[in-house]
């Protein structure tokens, strides 16, 4: 979602000024003399945007203040750098046959930063809190599926699910499925207090926020004392910042701007392919999209690679056939989508539009490239007589007017894992199902992928549902965007994973 | 004068009153509100319902106006829904960084620039005259975040004297934020110093050449005598009344200069304030904004009166 993205408040010619005083800055090989005292050993200082202005610290809200969440909670079960799960505050988890009953033990002599224990009570707690249907949190959208947590013991917890489901543990894995203290529910937000490895000292979303290491932390003590975290809402401002050493990590950068950090030995910059993406949405209900030809023609249309390197930049991104699976999934499905001019017109007129036809789709500025998918689109599917009509639309009241209402219109989401991503997107039920697409056939196939408990046939049963999507769904999805993260290069332990499996940690500041 | 006061009092609630209900129905009129702004994406029908009665955006528009301008005549500025919290406490250290960055960018700008303004208009066609008028007109057309980027890298990268951008909190006491503020007032304080000292210049050019001025020169009256009795009386005014609407703007208007160096003053507040359709917030701005504008345009009619003997003699143009 919009807040893991630092937004840019002067369009291109502020970024150009700020790349050609980059040009200036390698000419003269004077790049990174500057910051007086930069690098504070100790202190690790990344910036950060507020983009909701309503952050909150409290992991199960909609305004969950990221990443920082993260550096002071802990999940059950996270991810490894090919995002396999790995014990974090549960050290096993064990399904019954039908896997709608799974066992987790949890971690022994944990303490949260306030000195109590953590122990299955706060595990039970923590759950229901992320399933009330009153609470309605954004993470129920991901563990709907716990009808039931219940404390076996101090130390083992008893989920009951609502159907088998075999990735429960990548499920629990989720960036927001962080442990609380129980009863917490009113001091969370602002008081937080975690088992993770830093505490928070200064919590001020709007403007400078200060954790301290958690000495205690049971992975091992953090190698920095300190994090700072400056909100610096303009990319550009926040780029100067880590030009002049006031800050040491931006954890996304524009991949555009790349430019300023790559060629100096003063900076290191990760590219980390990831799974967000954007996509243009048809609604299923809304003629002419009712017409599974009509929507392969718009999707087949499209030359995806061009597509990629135009919105995003060259290396920008990883064309994908329509699926929100992304290449780091072990799940993903590789189709074979090239464009097809021919094959569109052909569709196109099997389903009556021997003319081609014409459509308006709806976007907004209100998250990065989504005016720029609308543009190159409309570009590239001209040749197969698909005449798009780009109507913007204001960005304050796109998600509530816009998105999931026009028949045609932009969309943008955060990386999930296949699971997660199906079933919240693509499900008949699903509350955020934007086409309004509800597939019987599709439900099916979904629940009985996931209640597969063999790896190797769950696996093939998942990249059968893409390429069933590929024939069928109503989201065009052209891209995952590969993430660029700049950094001093004092800042050392970071490693090139997306931003839900950084060890906080291990990063050091040498 | 206390009756020229009261005019202007009275005439000043009246423009708020109008100002604040066009603004209400204005944002009113804009897509979404509060709600669709705090919930984003994954806004449902009913918790945009429990938000908006939760924060009373369910009344009608005009009753929410009244119970608005009810709390500010009881000192209650309203509630920020974005933000959790009142918009008092919100304003409180954003006015007092505006009030820094705009009074230093005043200091830096203004008495250089008439000074500068009246040394050139005395001596328009010289050379060094026109030069500097050049410059002036080229650093007041050049956008700010141009003029902002430039003195980013020469101070902040190839001389590390100032911080970038200020990565303190807005409540933080006013000496952490100190180093913060000069790039930014330089910035501004470059804009600001073109203009007022172009038209201090026009101002002086003008005048020299006015028959009085001339007059008082043949009547053997020493040069330095004219300009201090002669030609600043009469250069000065149509200058007071730049630096006051100028000031105004420092304070209020510096929404660019604020995003690229990350300053957390009053411009990046109102401009995020609309955005959210925190409505509270853009009033109490709104409120503000008018208050330094009336403030500033009645100091500047007092020092035009001070200083100039037809308007306080009621003669001549006022």
């Amino acid at each position: 979602m919009s807040s893991k993205r630092f937004r840019s408040t002067n369009g291109s010619a502020r970024r150009g000024v700020v790349l050609l005083a980059a040009a200036v800055l390698a000419s003269t090989a004077l790049a990174g003399c500057g910051g007086g005292d930069s690098g504070t050993k100790g202190v690790l200082r990344v910036a950060y945007y507020a983009a909701s202005g309503a952050e909150t610290m409290d992991p199960y809200d909609g305004n969950r203040f990221w990443p920082t969440i993260n550096m002071v909670f802990d999940r059950l079960i996270g991810v490894d750098k090919d995002f396999t799960p790995i014990p974090e505050l549960a050290t096993t988890w064990e399904p019954n046959a039908d896997l709608t009953e799974w066992t987790i033990t949890l971690r022994d002599k944990v303490a949260f930063h306030d000195g109590s224990t953590f122990d299955s009570a706060d595990a039970v707690y923590s759950i229901n809190r992320m399933i009330d249907p009153e609470f309605d949190s954004p993470v129920r959208a991901v563990l709907g599926i716990i009808t039931k947590a219940e404390a076996v013991d101090p130390l083992t917890m008893k989920l009951t699910l609502a159907s088998g489901e075999a990735d429960l543990p990548v499920l629990l894995a989720d960036y927001r499925a962080l442990m609380t203290p129980e009863g917490s529910q009113d001091s969370v937000g602002t008081k937080p207090v975690g088992t993770g490895p830093f505490k928070m000292e200064k919590l001020d979303a709007q403007g400078t926020t200060v954790l301290v290491a958690n000495e205690q932390y049971f992975f091992g003590a953090p190698k920095v004392a300190r994090i700072e975290m400056p909100n610096i809402a303009d990319a550009a401002a926040a780029t100067q910042a880590l030009s002049a050493g006031q800050v040491d990590l931006m954890l996304t950068i524009d991949a555009k701007s790349a430019a300023l950090f790559s060629d100096t030995s003063k900076f290191t910059v990760q590219r980390i392919p990831s799974g967000d993406w954007n996509a243009i949405d048809f609604r299923v209900d809304q003629k002419p999209y009712d017409d599974a030809r009509v929507r392969k023609a718009l999707r087949i249309a499209a030359d995806r690679q061009a597509l990629t390197d135009l919105v995003l930049g060259a290396g920008g991104g990883v064309p994908t056939c329509d699926t929100p699976v992304w290449s780091g999934d072990p799940y993903r499905w590789e189709g074979d989508c090239a464009q097809d001019i021919e094959g569109a017109k052909q569709l196109l007129a099997e389903a009556g539009f021997p003319d081609g036809i014409d459509i308006e789709v709806f976007t907004s500025d209100v998250e990065e490239h989504m005016v720029e998918l609308v543009e190159a689109y409309q570009e590239q599917v001209k040749a197969a007589g698909i005449r798009v009509t780009l109507t913007m639309t204001d960005a304050s009241a796109y998600w509530d007017n816009v998105w999931m209402m026009e028949p045609a219109f932009v969309d943008s989401w955060g990386q999930r894992p296949a699971v997660q991503v199906l079933n919240e997107v693509y499900r008949s039920t699903a509350t955020w199902n934007p086409t309004g697409q509800a597939d019987p056939e599709l439900d099916a196939m979904l629940d009985d992928a996931r209640s597969t408990l063999d790896a190797g046939q769950r696996t093939e049963k998942y990249q059968s549902i893409q390429q069933y999507l590929f024939e069928n769904t109503a989201i065009f999805v052209p891209y995952h965007k590969t993430l660029v993260r700049a950094m001093s290069a004092n800042v050392k332990g970071l490693e090139p994973v997306v931003v839900d499996a950084v060890r906080w940690e291990k990063i050091e500041v040498g | 004068m206390t009756g020229y006061v009261l005019r202007r009092a009275a005439l000043s609630v009246g423009v708020f009153v109008v100002m604040a209900v066009l603004t209400y129905l204005g944002v009113a009129a804009l897509p979404g509100d509060a709600c669709t702004a705090l919930l984003g994406k994954f806004a449902t029908a009913e918790r945009l319902a429990q938000c908006r009665a939760e924060h009373g955006l369910d009344a009608p528009v005009l009753q929410r106006l009244g119970d608005w301008m009810a709390g500010l005549l009881r000192g209650d500025l309203g509630y920020s829904v974005k933000r959790s919290a009142p918009v008092g406490e919100l304003m409180v250290p954003r006015i007092r960084n505006a009030l820094l960055l705009a009074g230093v960018a005043s200091l830096l700008a203004f008495p250089a620039a008439i000074a500068v303004g009246l040394a050139t208009g005395r001596r328009e066609q010289s050379k060094v005259s026109r030069t500097v008028d050049r410059a002036a007109l080229v650093a007041m057309t050049l956008p700010e975040f141009v003029t902002a980027s430039v003195l980013w890298l020469v101070l902040s990268v190839w001389l590390p004297l100032l911080p970038a951008v200020t990565v303190v909190s807005s409540d933080d006491s006013i000496v952490d934020l100190l180093p913060n503020v000069w790039l930014p007032a330089i910035t501004l304080a470059v804009l600001v110093f073109a203009h007022v000292m172009r038209s201090m210049r026009a101002s002086v050019s003008a005048t020299s050449q006015r028959p009085f001025a001339d007059a008082a020169r043949l009547r053997g009256v020493a040069e330095a005598t004219v300009v201090r009795r002669h030609i600043l009386p009469a250069a000065l005014p149509p200058t007071v009344n730049v630096v006051a609407v100028t000031a105004a703007w420092l304070l209020t208007g510096t929404f660019v200069v604020e995003v690229v160096f990350n300053y957390p003053g009053l411009g990046r507040l109102a401009v995020d304030a609309i955005a959210d359709r925190d409505t509270d917030l853009i009033l109490a701005l709104t409120l503000l904004g008018l208050a330094v504008f009336i403030v500033a345009s009645f100091l500047a009619d007092t020092v035009i009166r001070l200083l100039d003997p037809r308007v306080r003699a009621g003669v001549g143009r006022a």
